[in-house]
């Protein structure tokens, strides 16, 4: 239908432009190409303009999905002990807020937070969940201290090469491994 | 949405095997001898199942916490990234005395392993060191993981709980430090008990 | 339009009743039981296979080396879909020893809709950065790992937008890549009017930074930088920085330095070291960072 109504309109358009040439160019097409009296050409579709392309790359970007990252990324010396110096970090910071700020409201909640009697509670408690507590705050504590200092290292430039790097690395695991143990048998 | 996905999955597993089973009827297969013969190339392992063969991604199994949004490109591809202006509170300044206060919690913490026991002064100045190498870790922690183009709203709530933590922390250590004997004493205290 | 479908329909059927020769001849095959019962019950003997079939067909190795690839695949006409992995499998003793070669032979030979990028196939374009076995790298430079037991996995660069299966879209890291002005900037000209010199030392500065392909497996490694994509420029760019900013001849290191000193650019390098770590061609893009840190440590 829309077929037949486009040509129709095209026609009708061209017998009104050319109303002269149109029997000539219908029946005589050869010659009135030879003669250079050819029918121009019509395009029916407006050209695409190159703002019109962006938009569709835009459109398309937007469905795109992110590549997998730290679910598939292999674990290494390098990042492994880097997001543990982080959580260690945070597990040595995040007791010391919130024992700092519950010793500021004790006296108003009634809470016994002074050293005395938390060494009290904590002398309280039988040998093993001791040595448990104490490994749980001396492995933060030695790792983080430990890999500090390679930190402090690196800025200064020191200690770059890859095997450098891998071999810091495990140290610092052995040494805060070790460590740890002696302080929570201490 | 996986729930949704999976069954799906099985549909289709289950279309293809018998897609497969259709092709390769058991009478065609025992009599002519074309069929005997492996139609598909050697380098195709057969033994897997096509389920497994064509499995959905699975590697992020749980979901992530904060996914990234989808990918939007300001201004045109020729176009540099904005540059920010200088600032160096937040950048040259802010790195340097990161690392002074790193490195000057080194000697605290090693003296009293070395016997040495810290009068109410050097007390004093480890617990603010610590503070301030607390409060830079975890700004560090929030720039990080709340970014200001994907959550502005919760980047600014949580600076401010962390300034205002902070304050409240410092306070509190000194009420610690003035009433009672001092942080490296009272570790000592409970980790002796 | 009704009209014309059914004198299209009426011209059809005459042509195909009036000229039958145009009909396609297909070939066409007997029924299964009649096959059957011709070969067995006629009194000719049975035809091998040798001289029945034209197609070679290839020879089961007995000690084939047959490892399979897991392979990261997304079709952005199925933008719906979910990426998938999918899995390839083939004898290494036919295949080149570099992933590279695995790739292009699984889409010459299996599945040509596999897409990745690839060009000079010996690691100085760039091309073909993707995540193997988990490690950043570039595909022309990674062997395959012989062991056939472990199959080998591989992914688009992590943390990108995905285009196609392996193609990541690197527009923001070349966008970051122009942001630091890439290009010798100098006001003076030379005293001598003739190229711009430098001594042999401080040529050697520049070692180790100008080897850099900007193939992006050590910015996609980075975990700062999966986090913080947007806004820091992450290893690659930061060691072109530096690889300008290091430069004797470039006179606008003060304004280089300027460009990075705020939170983000440079600073949310964590000194996590996956970049040299991965870096294929063996730079040091860590050293790089720590070099602009400590030159910039009390500006």
């Amino acid at each position: 239908m829309l077929a037949q109504r486009s040509l129709q309109q095209s026609v009708r358009r061209l017998a009104a432009q050319q109303p002269g040439r149109i029997g000539i160019t219908r029946f005589a097409a050869p010659a009135a190409i030879a003669t250079g009296h050819a029918m121009p050409q019509w395009r029916q579709v407006t050209t695409q303009n190159v703002s019109q392309d962006t938009d569709i790359l835009a459109k398309q970007r937007l469905h795109r999905p992110v590549a997998p990252h730290l679910g598939i990324y292999r674990p290494q010396i390098t990042w492994i002990p880097s997001m543990f110096n982080r959580i260690t970090g945070l597990m040595l910071s995040g007791p010391l807020y919130l024992f700092s700020m519950a010793y500021l409201v004790a006296p108003l909640m009634g809470w016994h937070l002074e050293s005395q009697s938390i060494a009290a509670a904590f002398g309280a408690l039988p040998v093993i969940a001791k040595v448990g507590v104490k490994g749980l705050i001396a492995w933060p504590f030695t790792f983080h201290s430990l890999n500090g200092v390679r930190h402090l290292m690196w800025d200064f430039a020191l200690g770059f090469k890859n095997k450098t790097v891998a071999q810091t690395g495990w140290t610092v695991v052995g040494l805060s491994a070790v460590t740890a143990i002696a302080l929570a048998l201490m | 949405m996986a729930s949704i996905a999976r069954p799906m999955l099985l549909r289709q597993c289950c279309n293809a095997s018998a897609a497969r089973a259709a092709l390769r009827p058991s009478t065609f297969r025992s009599i002519t001898p074309l069929a005997r013969q492996p139609l598909k190339s050697q380098f195709v392992r057969d033994t897997l199942p096509i389920s497994s063969r064509v499995a959905a991604f699975h590697a992020e199994g749980r979901k992530a916490i904060l996914p990234p949004l989808p990918q939007r490109v300001e201004g045109t591809t020729n176009d540099p990234v904005h540059i920010p202006s200088p600032s160096p509170s937040h950048g040259s300044y802010h790195w340097t005395a990161e690392r002074v206060i790193a490195a000057a919690l080194i000697p605290l913490t090693v003296a009293p392993f070395a016997g040495a026991s810290l009068n109410p002064v050097t007390d004093g100045i480890l617990c603010a060191l610590l503070v301030a190498h607390s409060h830079i870790g975890f700004q560090a922690c929030i720039i990080d993981y709340f970014p200001t183009w994907r959550v502005p709203g919760v980047r600014k709530g949580l600076n401010w709980v962390l300034n205002i933590s902070t304050v409240i922390v410092l306070i509190g250590l000194y009420e610690f430090e003035t009433n009672d004997v001092g942080i490296v004493e009272a570790v000592k205290r409970v980790w002796k008990a | 339009m009704a009209a014309l479908r059914t004198s299209t329909t009426r011209l059809l059927q005459a042509t195909r009743v009036s000229q039958p020769i145009w009909r396609r001849a297909f070939a066409s095959v007997e029924p299964v039981g009649a096959a059957g019962q011709t070969t067995t019950t006629a009194n000719r003997p049975v035809v091998p296979e040798s001289k029945t079939s034209t197609v070679k067909e290839p020879v089961v190795d007995k000690d084939a080396k047959i490892k399979s690839f897991h392979i990261y695949r997304w079709n952005p006409d199925e933008p719906t879909s979910k990426p998938r992995m999918q899995t390839y499998t083939l004898d290494l003793n036919k295949t080149g020893p570099m992933v590279l070669d695995a790739l292009i032979r699984i889409k010459n030979e299996v599945d040509p809709t596999l897409t990745f990028r690839r060009s000079c196939r010996e690691g100085i374009c760039g091309s073909c950065a993707m995540n193997i076995d988990g490690v950043n790298t570039l595909a022309c430079l990674c062997r395959i790992p012989t062991d056939t037991a472990k199959e080998t996995r591989i992914y688009p660069l992590p943390h990108t937008y995905v285009v196609k299966d392996l193609v990541p879209d690197m527009t923001l890291f070349y966008k970051q890549y122009r942001s630091i002005k890439p290009y010798l900037q100098r006001d003076t000209p030379p005293p001598d009017g003739r190229e711009n010199r430098q001594s042999q030392a401080e040529r050697r500065k520049l070692d180790g930074l100008y080897e850099c392909i900007l193939c992006a497996c050590c910015s996609t490694s980075c975990p700062s930088y999966w986090w913080n994509t947007e806004e820091y420029l992450g290893p690659a760019v930061l060691l072109q920085s530096y690889r300008w900013i290091a430069d004797s001849r470039d006179e606008k290191t003060e304004e280089r330095k300027d460009a990075l000193n705020n939170g983000m650019s440079l600073y949310r390098c964590h000194t996590i070291l996956n970049c040299s770590r991965t870096c294929p061609k063996g730079l040091n893009p860590a050293l790089a960072i720590a070099e602009i840190k400590k030159s910039m440590a009390f500006s």
